[in-house]
């Protein structure tokens, strides 16, 4: 089975995030970045997948600066084989130009499967992957939390709101990953070595500007005083109404 | 002059609660761009268009075929696509429901034009100008779009519905050949029997005020009633009364939903990084000096034991009525 | 309970069987010429230095050939585990890379301006700084931004660090050592496996470089079961720390002494500019502080609180918190062999720590410079054995580290003495360079003091400026899975006098008495050691558990 998986280097969920002085984007010192967590699933499938089969190929894509090479050195440490890094300075935040050099370069690889993390931890888009399948005209599952493929078809099951839509498709197909998916493998200590060796191909992304100009980046609005309602339970019918009328939660 | 259509969701041929607030944000951005409000219905025959006109629609369409009943990816994104490549669109919006995060970069695919998902706000400012919150929530951006149309997916909530008065005249529009190259074949009961804390639009958090597992039906009655997620802190998970899974904060799971019930917790800072992206946060405690309360959007105090099956029963009333 | 509340009674022996292993190396296993265990300060520089000399040895032609270097962290990425004060002597950096500034190097603020104050309930008095104490010169530092610096040099070199890799126990051939076994990852509290669970490695070196950082687990059994003793034996306090955040911006480097530590603990705080409007500051209490109830964490809040801190830590926002043990016994508490069959043991590992000017890290850097070369001529030489090896010793023993040292050989233990008659004692030293009082004076381990029982009026915390325990966790970006295998040894039946001395011991709240029992939180604990020092025996935990340090 030949696989790409396509992945992104983010910054650690935990990250501590700062506005940089350009007031539109964050302040990198000291945050640490890491494989997009989303990506992982989906590295770990393709590795299952290629091991189910006996045979196969995995590559590990990515769209981002010269650094991205450290994150497909961690997916080719988790097991994958080879590496393709389209080199790009600077990434808008519109997902079609991305999706476009992408598309370019998985294009002709003759690839069974193409997967992704359903989203990247910095933008939440949740685009590139399904973009990329409408470029190629393939089926696409999105935000898949099981995933079956076999005799050249495949099976997905997606969350939707209050049930699980089963979407069923034939290969070759794009499938963007959802946690719950599988249990990602931690790279091996013999893998990370390996990993140094496996080649990794650099490109330019040539990407277009795209159609996303940013005005600013700021940090959300600090949460404003909250109000204790009332006692005991005769409060309750004032913060039912509180929440249906003022707050519209309900 | 521009205008923008508005690309609605139905189950069941039921439109859903979420399209009246996109059909409201197309209303309010047609408006700012001196166009109309169009509104596009893809569902099952029999699925209406008819009333949107009381939510701002100038036009609707309506694309019905049995084969629409469930969400059809290729035949969805290729209908809206024609739809939109028909008329004089400037922007596309959906809702940033499931449907619709898996919609949207289709249609902005298909068209090649500029996307932006699950936005807090949208506006016209010399050019469509929207919110997105970033980094789990921790940095919002305000983001201009270029090119037209632009595909924009509105995040649930966050915009309420309004009234206002317009034609709505309903027109059949087709539905799109195919090819349907990946098929949903059905929509099934979730495996878990409980909807995961971490996706929860709605969670109901217990804490050790609960004074033992037996309790939690409190907490379940609860959540069931407002159509959401159990949760737990982490003093109760630790004690065994509820599974890891159900941990919010410190190294248990960060929730962002629309609306966090903190009941018998008193909000040591690990819990509240957990929940900081709640958009609210209602806390009952017996305390009025527990710190969740300073966290707290609304909250009340005294014995949860009389609290919560009130409130259960009020949230029921509000869900039948 | 009748009878004194000794901590050594209760605890645990170290689990030599599990990190002594004789065993031959299994099949999930890797070569490497030279393994580092810890990437702090000492194991990067020693990495980093022996890339240096293979490389100029290589060019010039007389080289080993090429030598596979690794280093392993058990942090998730490296830094996270790193804490300190810090304020650096760069001299080694300087010898380390020749062809750098100082402007090149990871450090911040040079210190300008410092001042020592001798705290009461309400005053700060100022007293002229001790000559020990002097920093002019010197940079404040955080030790993580070092390391992460070091580590991405050690990468140019064509070091492989591994991040995420605890090495839980040495293997060993008769006397020789012969690498390291990893912690394995993807158990469940039962310790069953998980889905992704991974199996120990080995890593099979010519030589293994222990430079674990304070209280090492495999550098204490490698001493152990070596029979290698010093003549006192090691010391510890415990050091809690903060960064903040500032509005108003601080000029100088601050140490106090007294208030609000008992005059029978030994210890002092500081607070150091990392820039005008980032401080680290914290406190530090040896661990054999008399108290069944002083509470370090405790005592740093109730030190914020007073005037000469409050006016700066005002308006401003806790960014980390963390804790850390430090080795204090200074010269006599230095084993008397620091290398032996195909190990070397580096830095706080080792003991190299200068309590009265605070300093540490200087010394690790410079230990690891000597180990690199000593290893670096027995690689040529193709002999790791103990005689060889030993010029590391001859290196140690003949420069400043042992030196430095020396000359304060005494003042810590002094304070064994109270405050005000260790003080007097500690002058003395001074100005006799360390002649007067010039016998080694007694010291025994930490667990060994008694505590006398005492009540705690625990500071309540407001979230602005004073946090709790659980909230410090959290700010020490710990985010360890609470389904991880317990990894204390605790001792049997702990009677709950002692349970309530470990609940104030240590600074994570990893335990809690709760009916008189001890509870164990095991997942809170930030890997500081002191645990292993008085209480429950410390064993590592699998790769990334623990803190997240980032600019400590």
């Amino acid at each position: 089975m030949k696989i790409a998986v396509c992945v992104k280097r983010v910054p650690d969920s935990e990250a501590r995030i700062k506005i940089g002085a350009d007031k539109t984007s964050i302040d990198e010192s000291g945050v640490k970045l890491v494989l997009n967590p989303y990506d992982e699933y989906a590295v770990e499938e393709a590795l299952k997948l290629k091991e189910a089969a006996g045979s196969g190929e995995v590559v590990i894509v990515s769209v981002g600066s010269e650094a991205a090479q450290e994150t497909i050195r961690t997916a080719l440490a988790m097991g994958a084989d080879r590496g393709v890094l389209l080199e790009a300075d600077a990434v808008g935040l519109d997902p079609l130009p991305v999706a476009r050099a992408l598309a370019t370069e998985l294009k002709d690889g003759g690839y069974d499967l193409i997967l992704f993390g359903k989203i990247a931890s910095d933008d939440y888009s949740h685009a590139v992957g399904v973009m990329v399948a409408e470029l190629l005209g393939l089926p696409c599952a999105s935000a898949a939390i099981k995933l079956e493929i076999a005799d050249g078809k495949g099976r997905a099951e997606r969350e939707i709101e209050g049930g699980v839509e089963v979407v069923e498709f034939a290969l070759p197909a794009v499938v963007t990953a959802d946690k719950g998916l599988n249990e990602p493998r931690y790279p091996a200590l013999r893998g990370i070595m390996m990993a140094k060796k496996k080649p990794l191909e650099v490109k330019d992304a040539a990407l277009d500007a795209g159609g996303v100009e940013i005005l600013q980046l700021t940090l959300p609005a600090e949460r404003k005083e909250g109000r204790i309602v009332g006692e005991g339970a005769d409060a309750v019918p004032a913060l039912v109404d509180a929440l249906r009328n003022e707050a519209k939660v309900l | 002059m521009a205008n923008v259509i508005a690309v609605l969701e139905q189950r069941d041929g039921t439109l859903k609660r979420v399209s009246r607030e996109v059909l409201t944000a197309a209303r309010t951005l047609a408006d700012a761009m001196d166009g109309e409000a169009h509104a596009l219905v893809i569902g099952p025959s029999g699925v209406s268009g008819d009333g949107l006109g009381e939510y701002g629609a100038d036009k609707v369409f309506v694309a019905a075929d049995d084969a629409l009943a469930l969400y059809q990816s290729d035949l969805y994104a290729a209908t809206t696509a024609d739809v939109v490549q028909g008329g004089d669109y400037g922007v596309v919006i959906l809702a940033a429901t499931a449907m619709g995060k898996d919609l949207a970069p289709r249609v902005a695919a298909r068209l090649g034009c500029t996307l932006a998902t699950d936005v807090t706000a949208i506006q016209y400012d010399g050019g469509v100008v929207v919110t997105r919150p970033v980094y789990a929530g921790k940095a919002v951006y305000r983001l201009k779009l270029t090119g037209a149309p632009s595909v924009v997916s509105l995040r649930p909530n966050a915009v309420a519905p309004e009234q206002n008065a317009k034609a709505g005249a309903v027109e059949a529009t087709s539905v799109a050949g195919g090819p349907a190259r990946a098929t949903t074949v059905e929509v099934k009961q979730p495996d878990r029997a409980a909807l995961d804390v971490a996706e929860a639009s709605v969670v109901v958090s217990g804490g050790r005020g609960l004074k033992g597992a037996e309790h939690f039906k409190l907490i379940e009655d609860l959540a069931a009633a407002v159509g959401g997620a159990v949760g737990a802190s982490r003093a109760v998970v630790d004690a065994g009364w509820r599974s890891h899974a159900e941990q919010v904060g410190q190294t248990g799971k960060t929730v962002s939903p629309s609306l966090y019930f903190a009941v018998g917790i008193s909000g040591a800072i690990q819990h509240l990084a957990g929940i900081r992206t709640a958009k609210v946060i209602v806390a009952i405690n017996k305390d009025p000096d527990a710190p969740i309360f300073k966290v707290a959007d609304y909250g009340i105090v005294g014995d949860l034991f009389e609290i919560v099956p009130r409130l259960t029963e009020e949230i029921k009333k509000v869900k039948e009525g | 309970m009748a009878g004194r509340l000794i901590p050594a009674d209760h605890q645990p022996p170290l689990p030599r069987d599990q990190l002594v292993l004789t065993e031959a190396p299994g099949e999930e296993r890797i070569d490497v010429d030279v393994v580092f265990v810890g990437a702090g300060p000492a194991g990067l520089a020693g990495a980093i230095h022996l890339a240096q000399l293979v490389k100029q040895g290589n060019e010039a032609g007389d080289g080993p050939g090429d030598v596979s270097i690794g280093v392993l962290e058990k942090a998730a990425s490296l830094g996270e585990h790193c804490l300190s004060g810090a304020v650096i002597n760069p001299r080694p950096f300087r010898e380390l890379f020749p062809d750098l500034q100082d402007s090149d190097f990871p450090f911040g603020s040079r210190v300008e301006k410092e001042s020592v104050y001798l705290l009461s309930a309400k005053r700060a008095r100022r007293i002229p700084t001790p000559p020990t104490m002097k920093n002019h010169g010197n940079y404040a530092v955080s030790i993580c931004e070092v390391v992460r610096w070091l580590g991405e040099r050690a990468g140019e070199l064509g070091v492989d660090v591994f991040a995420g890799f605890p090495a839980g126990a040495l293997l060993t051939e008769g006397d020789r050592v012969t690498g390291v076994r990893t912690v394995p990852s993807g158990l469940d509290r039962d310790g069953n496996e998980m889905s992704n669970y991974m199996p120990p490695a080995d890593i099979v070196a010519k030589v293994t470089a222990l430079s674990e950082g304070t209280r090492g687990m495999l550098a204490q059994a490698y001493f152990e079961w070596q029979a290698i003793s010093s003549e006192n034996p090691q010391i510890y306090a415990l050091g809690v720390k903060e960064l903040w955040e500032l509005e108003r911006p601080l000029d100088r480097v601050i140490h106090t002494m007294g208030w609000p530590l008992p005059n029978d603990a030994f210890g002092g705080s500081w607070m150091y500019p990392l820039e005008p409007k980032v401080v680290s500051l914290g406190l530090v209490v040896g661990l054999d502080y008399p108290y069944q109830t002083l509470d370090v964490h405790d005592l740093l809040q109730r030190l914020k609180q007073h005037s000469l801190f409050e006016q700066y830590l005002r308006g401003g926002e806790l960014v980390e918190w963390g804790a850390k043990t430090i080795p204090e016994g200074g010269y006599y508490a230095i084993p008397e062999r620091l290398s032996g069959d195909g190990v070397v043991i580096l830095g706080d590992s080792a003991g190299f720590v200068d309590v009265p000017s605070l300093k540490g890290i200087h010394y690790a850097v410079q230990s690891g410079m000597y180990a690199a070369r000593a290893i670096y001529e027995a690689l040529k030489a193709d002999d790791t054995s103990r005689a060889r090896l030993g010029e590391y010793d001859r290196l140690v023993s003949g420069s400043y580290i042992r030196d430095d040292l020396y000359r304060t050989r005494n003042m810590r233990p002094a304070f064994k003495s109270g405050f005000w008659k260790g003080g007097i004692k500690a002058a003395l030293m001074s100005l006799t360079g360390g002649r007067f009082p010039g016998k080694r004076i007694d010291m025994e381990e930490d667990a060994a003091a008694p505590r006398r029982p005492g009540s705690a009026e625990p500071v309540v915390s407001d979230n602005k400026l004073t946090f709790s325990k659980v909230d410090a966790v959290f700010k020490a970006g710990n985010a360890t899975r609470d389904t991880i295998p317990q990894h204390l040894i605790v001792g049997e039946d702990v009677p709950a006098e002692l349970a309530e001395f470990y609940a104030h011991m240590c600074p994570a709240g990893v335990y809690e008495v709760s009916d008189g029992k001890l509870v164990v939180n095991a997942p809170n604990c930030v890997d500081c050691k002191a645990t292993d020092v008085v209480g429950p025996r410390w064993t590592p935990r699998e790769g990334g558990a623990g803190p997240s340090y980032k600019r400590m």
